[in-house]
C-alpha cells in the first residue's frame, strides 16, 4: 500500500515523459492512460481512520518517508490521510477527464501531446503538494505546478492569454517567495521540516509563530485566492482554455486551502488564532465582493471565475473559525467546489466552443436550442449556488453554522454576513441561467447535441456532485478522524 | 643565513598542479615544433589527457591533508574538492573551446595582431582556422587556479592570482567575431585586473606589517595574540578582499563583468564564469576561514552588505539587459552575491554548501553558454535578445535544453539551483544571518523575471525573419552540453552524494 | 654613521646633495637669466635638424621594439634568481634536486625563446 504513494507519483511523471515523446494522437493516447493509472492508484490509498491513532497531529493512513538529502535534512516523506485523500482522488479524476478530453479535441494552438503532458506534470505537482508531510517537500511540489500552468494558460490561452499568463506568474511568485521564507523560518527554527512532528507548533515561539502564520498565509492566500489578493484568477480563468481552467478551478486553488489547513495552521497554530479574525473578516468580504462583482459580469467564463473567488471565501471562512466544524466545512467546501466549477468550466467551454462567443448579451434561448446542454448547466449552477442536496450546500452552510456557532459579535456578525453572501451566489447563478438558458433563442449552437466524450467527462462530476450532496460522510466521514487530532494537537 | 634549508616538497600531493604546468610546457613546445595542420588535434588531446590525468591524481590523493613547500600549499578536503570542480569544469570548458563544427576554424582568431577592419581580419574570419595557443593558455590558466586555491601564504596566492589572470585576459581579446568588442573586453579586465591585483598585493604588504609573515597561520596566530595596531589589519584585510572579490565579480567591483562576458569568445565566458568563480571563492574561503577567521565579527557586517548589494544590483540589472551574454553576466554576478551568503555563514555548514553552489552553478552556466554558442547565423554568435525570439518553434531541443537551464538558474525546484541555494540559505539561517537570506530570496524572485522573460521569448514569440538557425553542435559541445545538463538534473533531483562529498571535505587544514 | 642603518647615510647625503646641486642650477639660472624672452616665429614648433617639422608629435613606436624589450626583461629577471641560487647550491643539502630545479626553471625560459624563435618573432623584417 505505502509504495502506491509513490506509484501515484511516478505515473503521472512517467506519462508526461511519454507524451512529451510520443507523435501527438499516441501521446495523447499515453497520457491519458497514465492519468487512468494514477486515479486506479490512488483509489486503494483509502482506509479508515480508526486504524491511525496517537498523539501527533496528523495521522497518515499510509506513508513513506526516506532522506532524500541528509545534509541537508530532506526527507522525501509523504503520506495520505483523511485531509488529504478526498482531494487526491479529486485531482487523478479532473486530470483525467481533462486527458480524456483532449483526445477528443485538442486546443489549438500547439500540439495536443505537449498539453496532455504538461497537464501530467501539473498533476504531479499538486498530487506532491497534498501527499508531501515534509515542509521542504511540500514547496518544491507546490513550485512544479506554477511554470507547466503559466505554459497552459500562455500557449492554449484566449486572445488576452500573454496578459493573463504574466498576471499569474508575477501574483503566484510573489506568494511563493513569502512562502519560502516561511518554510526557512519554520524549518530553521524548529530544526525540523517533518509536519507531522511539527503540527502543533509545540517547538516554536509565539512571535516565531506570528511571523511564520503571517508569511505562510499570505503565500497560500495567494493561492486560494483570498482577497484582496485574487485579481491574477479571473484573469487566468478567463483566458485559460477549457480544460486548463478545470483543473486551475477544480484543484489549484485546493493546494492554497489545504496548504493553509495542514502547514499554516497546523505548524502555527498560534498565529493562526491570532489571525483568525482578520482572516475571517477577509473572507466575508471575498464572498461580497465576488457575489456583487458577478452579478455585473457580462462574460460567461469570467463570472464563473469571480464565482470562485465567492466559494473560497467561504472555504477560508470555515478555516478561519479554527473548529472542527468549521474545518470540515472547509474540507467538503473544497472538493464540492473542484467538482462543480470544473463542470462549470467544461460547460463554458462548451458553449464558447458552439457559439463562439461567452458574452451573456449574445446568449439566451440555450434551452430550446441545446436543451441537454442547458439541462446540465442549470444542474451545476444550482449545485454551485447551493441547494440543499446538492455538493454545494454543505460547506457553505456549515461555514456559516461554524461562524456563528464561535460566538461572539465579530463571529455572528461574519456569520451573518457570509449567509447574505450565499443569497447573493444564488442571485447571480439565477440572472446567469435567465440569461443563458431562459428568454428568446438569440443565435444558433452548432452542433446543439452533446457528443458522447462530452457526456462522458461530464458525467463523473454530475454523478459526484449529487452523490457528495446526498451523503456528505463520503468526505466528512473521513474528514472527521484528522481533523480531530489536528485540533487537538493545537494548544 | 646558516639555518637556510631546502623546504620539504610533497610532490604527490602537488602532482596535479605540476601535470598541469608541465602539459602545458609541452603544449608551447608542440606549438613551436608541430606542423600547423597537427597542432590542433594533439593540444586539444593532450590538454585533456593532461586534466583527466591531474583529475585522476586529486582522486587518488583524495585522503591527502598535508601542508607542503615550506608551509606554501595546503592540499587539504576543500583543496582537494575545488580543484577536483576545477579540472571537471575546465574539461567541459574544454571541450567547447576545442569545437570547430560550428564555425569554421573555431571561435577564436587566426592571428590576434590583425588590424581589426582590414582585408586580412574579414579573411581570417571567414577562412583561417583559429590559433591553437589558446590549448597551453588555457591549461596554464586552470593551473594557475588549482594553485590558487591551494595556496597557503598570500604571496603564494598572488603569484597563482597572476598565473591564471594573464593567460584569461590574453585568451579574452581572442575572438574570431566582434574583434573590437574582444579586444576592448581584454583591454579592461587587463587593466581592471591589474588594479585589483595591485590592491591585493598592497593588502598582503600591510597584513605582512601586521602579522610578520604572509602564511594564513601566522597570520591566524596574530590576529588572536598581537598587540600592533589593528588599522594595518584590517586595511590589509580590506585590500585583499577587494583583489579577490574583483575576481569573484562581487559588487561594487563587478563593472568589468558583463563586458568582458559579452567580448570574450563564448567557450572562454564559460570557463571564466565557471572556473575562475570557483577559484575566486575558494580563495575568499580559505582567506577568511584559515586566515582571517579571528576578525570574523569585524568583516561580517561589511561582507553582508557587499552581498546584498552584489544580490541586488546582479537581478536588478539583469531586468534591463538585452544581450544574453550580458545578461547571463548579470546572472553570475547575483549568484557571487549568493555564494557570498554561503561563505558568510562562516561555519562547516557555510563551507560545504558554498563549495556545492560553486559545483551546481559551474556545470550549469558551461551549458548555459554551450547554448549560446549554438544560436548563430551568418554573422557568429546571434546574441541579442530580440533574435532568440521564437527559437522554441525553429529548435524545441535546444531551446527545451536552455529553457531547464534557465530554470535552475530561477533556483526552480528539481534543479541543482533549488538545492544549492536552499543550501547555502539553510547554512546562512543556522548561523544567525536571516536579514541576508531574506535578500536573497526576494533577489531570486526578481531574478525569475529576466529568465522567464526569455523563456516567454523563445517559446511564446513567432520566429521571425531575424530568428537565427541553431547549428547543429559538433560532439564536443554536445558532449559538454549533455554534460552540464544532466549535472544540473543530477544534483536537483539526487544531491546526497555530492553534499556528503563536500561535507567531509569541508576541514580546513592550518 | 653607526648602527643598523648607517650605510644608508652615505646614501641619503648623497641624495641630499644632488636635490640641493639640482635645485641651486636652476635656480641660478632663474636669477641670472634676461626677464623678458624673445618670441621669434617657431619658437615653439618641434625642432629636427634644421629640417621643417613634418606631422605630429605624436607618433607609433614599432611594436618590435617591445618584443626586444620583453625578452630582455624577462632573462634579465631570470638574472635575478640565479644569484641567490649560485650562492647556496653547493651546500651540504641541496645538490642535485637545486641543480635539477634551475635547470628546469632556465628551461621553461628556455621555451619562451623557442616559441619566439619559431614563430619568427626574432627576425626584423
Amino acid at each position: 500500500m505505502n509504495a502506491l504513494l509513490i506509484v501515484v507519483l511516478a505515473v503521472p511523471a512517467a506519462g508526461a515523459a511519454a507524451a512529451a515523446l510520443l507523435p501527438d494522437r499516441v501521446g495523447r493516447i499515453a497520457g491519458t492512460v497514465a492519468a487512468a493509472v494514477a486515479l486506479l492508484a490512488s483509489l486503494p490509498l483509502y482506509r479508515d481512520s480508526w486504524f491511525s491513532y496517537g498523539p501527533a497531529g496528523v495521522r497518515p493512513w499510509h506513508e513513506v518517508d526516506y532522506s532524500w538529502v541528509p545534509a541537508l535534512n530532506l526527507h522525501f516523506h509523504l503520506g495520505v490521510d483523511g485531509v488529504s485523500y478526498p482531494l487526491v482522488v479529486l485531482t487523478a479524476l479532473l486530470t483525467l477527464l481533462c486527458c480524456g478530453f483532449t483526445l477528443w479535441r485538442a486546443p489549438e494552438p500547439g500540439r495536443g501531446n505537449t498539453l496532455v503532458a504538461l497537464l501530467l506534470v501539473i498533476e504531479v505537482g499538486i498530487l506532491g503538494t497534498f501527499l508531501a508531510l515534509d515542509l521542504v517537500l511540500f514547496f518544491v511540489f507546490f513550485e512544479v505546478v506554477l511554470l507547466p500552468m503559466y505554459a497552459v494558460i500562455a500557449v492554449w490561452g484566449d486572445r488576452d492569454r500573454a496578459h493573463a499568463a504574466r498576471k499569474f506568474v508575477l501574483y503566484t511568485l510573489f506568494g511563493s517567495v513569502l512562502l519560502l521564507v516561511g518554510v526557512f523560518t519554520v524549518v530553521a527554527s524548529a530544526g525540523t521540516a517533518d509536519i507531522v512532528a511539527l503540527t502543533g507548533g509545540g517547538e516554536l515561539s509565539r512571535t516565531t509563530q506570528l511571523v511564520a502564520f503571517t508569511l505562510l498565509a499570505i503565500g497560500f492566500a495567494v493561492k486560494s485566492p483570498l482577497w484582496p489578493l485574487h485579481t491574477w484568477l479571473p484573469d487566468a480563468h478567463t483566458q485559460a482554455p477549457t480544460v486548463g481552467s478545470v483543473i486551475l478551478a477544480g484543484v489549484l486553488l485546493k493546494m492554497g486551502t489545504y496548504g493553509l489547513i495542514r502547514v499554516a495552521v497546523g505548524v502555527a497554530p498560534e498565529g493562526a488564532r491570532w489571525a483568525a479574525p482578520v482572516l475571517g473578516v477577509l473572507a466575508v468580504a471575498a464572498i461580497i465582493i465576488g457575489s456583487l462583482v458577478c452579478l455585473a459580469q457580462t462574460e460567461l467564463k469570467r463570472l464563473i471565475a469571480y464565482s470562485s473567488v465567492g466559494h473560497m471565501g467561504f472555504v477560508l471562512l470555515g478555516i478561519a473559525t479554527l473548529t472542527a466544524t468549521g474545518i470540515q466545512a472547509a474540507l467538503i467546501g473544497n472538493v464540492a467546489h473542484g467538482v462543480i466549477t470544473g463542470l462549470l468550466f467544461f460547460l463554458a467551454g462548451a458553449i464558447k466552443e458552439r457559439a463562439h462567443t461567452g458574452d451573456l448579451a449574445q446568449l439566451g434561448g440555450l434551452r430550446e436550442t441545446a436543451p441537454r446542454l442547458a439541462g446540465v448547466l442549470g444542474f451545476a449552477a444550482i449545485a454551485s449556488l447551493g441547494l440543499p442536496g446538492l455538493a454545494g450546500f454543505w460547506g457553505e452552510a456549515f461555514a456559516v453554522v461554524a461562524a456563528i456557532d464561535r460566538g461572539g459579535p465579530l463571529w455572528t456578525t461574519l456569520g451573518v454576513v457570509a449567509a447574505v453572501g450565499g443569497a447573493l451566489t444564488a442571485a447571480y447563478f439565477l440572472r446567469l441561467l435567465r440569461r443563458v438558458t431562459h428568454g428568446p433563442a438569440i443565435g444558433s449552437l452548432a452542433p446543439p447535441t452533446l457528443a458522447p466524450v462530452e457526456v462522458a467527462a461530464w458525467a463523473p462530476l454530475v454523478v459526484l456532485a449529487l452523490a457528495v450532496g446526498l451523503v456528505p460522510g463520503l468526505v466528512l466521514g473521513m474528514a472527521d478522524g484528522p481533523v480531530q487530532a489536528l485540533l487537538e494537537a493545537l494548544p | 643565513m646558516e639555518d637556510l634549508s631546502l623546504p620539504k616538497i610533497d610532490y604527490a600531493a602537488v602532482a596535479p598542479m605540476l601535470i598541469l604546468f608541465g602539459v602545458a610546457c609541452v603544449g608551447v613546445l608542440f606549438e613551436g615544433v608541430l606542423p600547423k595542420a597537427a597542432r590542433r588535434v594533439t593540444q586539444l588531446v593532450l590538454a585533456l589527457l593532461g586534466l583527466v590525468a591531474a583529475l585522476s591524481v586529486i582522486v587518488w590523493q583524495s585522503d591527502t591533508r598535508v601542508l607542503t613547500a615550506g608551509g606554501a600549499v595546503a592540499i587539504d578536503g576543500p583543496t582537494l574538492f575545488l580543484q577536483g570542480a576545477i579540472i571537471v569544469l575546465g574539461i567541459m570548458a574544454l571541450l567547447l573551446i576545442g569545437d570547430r563544427a560550428m564555425e569554421h576554424g573555431g571561435a577564436f582568431v587566426a592571428q590576434a595582431a590583425i588590424t581589426v577592419g582590414s582585408e586580412a581580419d574579414r579573411k581570417q574570419a571567414v577562412k583561417e582556422q583559429g590559433a591553437t595557443e589558446v590549448y597551453p593558455l588555457t591549461v596554464f590558466a586552470i593551473a594557475g587556479m588549482l594553485l590558487f586555491v591551494a595556496a597557503n601564504d598570500l604571496l603564494t596566492m598572488f603569484v597563482a592570482l597572476e598565473v591564471f589572470s594573464l593567460p584569461l585576459y590574453l585568451l579574452c581579446a581572442l575572438a574570431r567575431r566582434r574583434r573590437l568588442l574582444s579586444q576592448e573586453a581584454a583591454l579592461k579586465y587587463f587593466l581592471l585586473g591589474a588594479y585589483a591585483s595591485a590592491f591585493f598585493l598592497f593588502g598582503v604588504a600591510l597584513v605582512y606589517g601586521f602579522a610578520g609573515g604572509v602564511e594564513f597561520g601566522t597570520i591566524h596566530d596574530s590576529v588572536t595574540e598581537s598587540t600592533q595596531s589593528t588599522v594595518l589589519l584590517y586595511a590589509g584585510l580590506a585590500m585583499i578582499a577587494i583583489g579577490l572579490l574583483f575576481k569573484a565579480a562581487a559588487a561594487p567591483f563587478h563593472v568589468w563583468t558583463p563586458d568582458v562576458y559579452q567580448g570574450a569568445p563564448t567557450p572562454i565566458t564559460g570557463l571564466m564564469a565557471a572556473c575562475t568563480k570557483v577559484a575566486a571563492f575558494g580563495g575568499l574561503l580559505r582567506v577568511l576561514y584559515v586566515g582571517f577567521d579571528g576578525v570574523a565579527w569585524d568583516y561580517t557586517p561589511i561582507l553582508g552588505v557587499v552581498a546584498v548589494l552584489t544580490m541586488l544590483i546582479g537581478a536588478v540589472l539583469a531586468v534591463t539587459q538585452t544581450d544574453i551574454k550580458r545578461l547571463l553576466a548579470y546572472s553570475s554576478i547575483a549568484n557571487a552575491g549568493y555564494l557570498l551568503v554561503g561563505v558568510l555563514a562562516l561555519s562547516k555548514d557555510g563551507l560545504s554548501s558554498t563549495m556545492f553552489y560553486l559545483v551546481a552553478y559551474g556545470f550549469t552556466v558551461i551549458a548555459a553558454f554551450g547554448v549560446v554558442t549554438l544560436v548563430r547565423d551568418a554573422d557568429g554568435e546571434a546574441t541579442h535578445l530580440s533574435r532568440w525570439a521564437g527559437l522554441g518553434r525553429r529548435s524545441p531541443l535546444y531551446a527545451g535544453i536552455f529553457t531547464f537551464i534557465l530554470l535552475a538558474f530561477a533556483g526552480i525546484p528539481l534543479t541543482s539551483g533549488f538545492i544549492a541555494k536552499f543550501a547555502v540559505f539553510g547554512a546562512a539561517l543556522d548561523s544567525g544571518e536571516a536579514w541576508l537570506v531574506v535578500f536573497g530570496v526576494v533577489t531570486s524572485m526578481l531574478l525569475a523575471f529576466p529568465y522567464l522573460r526569455v523563456v516567454v521569448m523563445m517559446w511564446l514569440s513567432e520566429p521571425g525573419e531575424s530568428t537565427p538557425t541553431v547549428s547543429i553542435p559538433g560532439g564536443l559541445t554536445a558532449a559538454a552540453l549533455v554534460i552540464g545538463v544532466v549535472a544540473t538534473l543530477v544534483l536537483g533531483v539526487a544531491p546526497a552524494p555530492l553534499l556528503d562529498l563536500t561535507t567531509s571535505a569541508a576541514d580546513f587544514v592550518r | 654613521m653607526a648602527g643598523y642603518l648607517g650605510s644608508y647615510a652615505t646614501l641619503g647625503l648623497l641624495l641630499l646633495a644632488s636635490v640641493v646641486v639640482f635645485v641651486g642650477a636652476f635656480s641660478a639660472n632663474r636669477l641670472l637669466r634676461p626677464a623678458s624672452p624673445a618670441e621669434p616665429i617657431g619658437k615653439r614648433e618641434t625642432y629636427e635638424c634644421g629640417v621643417d617639422p613634418v606631422g605630429g608629435d605624436w607618433a607609433q613606436a614599432q611594436i618590435r621594439y617591445y618584443v626586444y624589450a620583453y625578452l630582455y626583461v624577462l632573462f634579465a629577471v631570470e638574472a635575478v634568481f640565479l644569484f641567490p641560487w649560485a650562492v647556496i647550491f653547493d651546500r651540504p643539502g641541496f645538490g642535485a634536486t637545486t641543480v635539477v630545479e634551475m635547470a628546469i626553471f632556465v628551461a621553461v625560459l628556455a621555451l619562451g625563446i623557442l616559441y619566439a624563435w619559431r614563430k619568427r618573432i626574432l627576425t626584423w623584417t
